[in-house]
């Protein structure tokens, strides 16, 4: 591997983006675009949490 | 992005054992969890076996947990919510993704998935596709019918997510699938391994081309059947096709759980940082760790929400190898990937047979053609073997000498003796998903 990976120092951007496409989810409960595009985030961010292990939860 | 970097994810790909057992009990503990808060099924299941969510402190605990057949999902989804019953565990609608299995066993199974599962199921397919090689430069050809079965349609969606042009080959017969490919100068395709060897058949003999030099697959991967690891079959796909041939195995209610590597090991690995495989003893249960000893796969999906697959009963026949891969991954191998299903290893004379121990022998005698069928029956009170093959076009060996090589190399590979029919080319059936080549007549009157 050419180049360390400390999943530890990048689960907390994740953090970040599950926090911020959350918070554009819940405030676009009358905004069908925003609502199910933000939803579709969440999912990769859900996959971004798996990718490092769930080090994250 | 590094192209030459050997794993779709370098840190869960290379975990030392320790850790991905640390993980593995981690996501156990929640999957279970989750199912136990939202799902009356698996509550129901797990309270009536005296365990719940706080009795798992370590792998060995999760052998206490119930497994899951086919035949429990079928008798829940008669359940509201329909159509798929009290063991979802979301609402119905953040339901995205309807797939059912395939009825060969019986009514099929509806599979309900979320978003994030159909992202998850991706993901699975990218570390295999990864592993054997996909990059984002390859331009990908899906000849199969897009439908109602998972089959490939996460292989699709994973080629996308990895960066690969992704071609679907959807309702064009195998001739224009084949042009196509060409006409696109494709480079990789997935399909069963039957539809491999279809495809070469129908292109040499029916277009005049040889996909060896003419088409340009450098890579195919397989699914549904288990011939990409059988030596036989999958030397005849890479000599056919000029490219190299790899297995990968998954379930409708499971997801793709196991892989072959570009090293091609002769094994598949078991995707440990999505999947909780364990082996147990065919007759008594017992849990199997240790390499060497086949048994039936228990399988939990960690990550799967909506519809969730915690100790899946898969009856596919799998053993452990403790030996490294060279590849450098540290999930675990399984040598012959799945050697069989629990429904077609059977006795016959008292001995046990595996059908791919027969498509082995079948596919290394040249002259023979692809295609075959075994049909397994009581005549009187004896089992009776009936193999039927067929010739190669073209092949011209006379019939006695065939019988006898086939004979032999059968007793000294299975310890049986079998009723050999051989048949001219073309006369046997031609199957394009999951071929049904043996049968049982014993067990079911009709298989
Ligand atoms: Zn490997």
């Amino acid at each position: 591997m050419e180049q360390q990976i400390d999943p530890k120092q990048l689960a907390p951007i994740v953090e970040d983006l599950c926090r911020l496409a959350q918070v554009l989810y819940d405030r676009s409960q009358d905004w069908p675009a925003l609502n199910r595009n933000s939803r579709r985030i969440l999912a990769s961010v859900e996959m971004l949490k798996i990718n490092l292990g769930r080090d994250s939860d | 992005m590094n192209y030459d970097v050997p794993f779709w994810n370098p840190y869960l790909e290379t975990l030392p054992r320790e850790k991905l057992d640390e993980l593995r009990l981690k996501k156990f503990r929640r999957i279970f969890r989750w199912a136990y808060e939202r799902s009356k099924f698996h509550r129901n299941l797990y309270q009536q076996a005296g365990i719940q969510p706080d009795d798992i402190r370590s792998l060995e605990d999760v052998a206490k947990v119930p497994k899951v057949e086919k035949s429990m999902m079928r008798d829940i989804q008669r359940k509201d919510p329909f159509p798929y019953g009290d063991a979802l565990c979301v609402p119905l609608d953040e339901v995205t993704e309807f797939r059912q299995t395939s009825g060969t066993t019986g009514q099929p199974v509806y599979q309900a998935d979320t978003w994030q599962d159909w992202e998850w199921w991706s993901e699975c397919w990218a570390t295999l596709l990864w592993a054997q090689g996909y990059r984002p430069s390859d331009r990908v050809f899906l000849p199969f019918g897009y439908n109602i079965f998972v089959a490939f349609w996460a292989g699709h969606y994973a080629c996308e997510k990895i960066g690969c042009e992704t071609v679907p080959g959807g309702v064009l017969d195998t001739k224009a699938r084949i042009l196509k490919m060409q006409e696109i100068k494709a480079t990789a395709m997935m399909c069963t391994p039957t539809y491999v060897l279809g495809m070469a058949d129908t292109a040499t003999n029916k277009l005049g081309l040889n996909p060896a030099s003419d088409l340009g697959i450098r890579r195919i991967t397989c699914a549904g059947e288990p011939g990409a690891l059988i030596p036989a079959t999958k030397k005849r796909m890479e000599q056919a096709w000029g490219a190299k041939v790899f297995d990968h195995v998954g379930a409708t209610e499971i997801g793709a759980w196991g892989f072959e590597c570009a090293d091609q090991p002769g094994a598949l690995h078991v995707n440990e940082a999505m999947f909780l495989a364990q082996i147990e003893d065919m007759e008594t249960g017992e849990p199997i760790t240790g390499p060497g000893k086949p048994g039936k796969l228990v399988i939990t999906a960690l990550d799967r929400i909506a519809q969730p697959c915690i100790r899946f009963d898969s009856k596919d026949i799998v053993e452990f190898s403790d030996d490294k891969c060279s590849c450098g991954r540290t999930y675990r191998l399984m040598p012959g990937g799945v050697i069989g299903r629990a429904d077609d290893i059977t006795k016959v004379k008292g001995v046990l047979l595996a059908p791919s121990a027969i498509e082995d022998v079948v596919r290394s005698i040249p002259g023979l053609g692809d295609e075959y069928e075994v049909v397994v029956e009581k005549r009187g009170d004896v089992d009776h073997i009936l193999l039927k093959v067929e010739l190669s076009e073209g092949a011209e060996i006379p019939q006695k000498e065939m019988e006898a090589r086939l004979s032999t190399e059968l007793r000294v590979r299975t310890n049986l003796g079998y009723e050999i029919q051989i048949h001219s080319y073309g006369t046997l059936p031609r199957f394009e998903v999951k071929a049904r080549r043996f049968k049982d007549l014993r067990k079911h009157g009709v298989s």
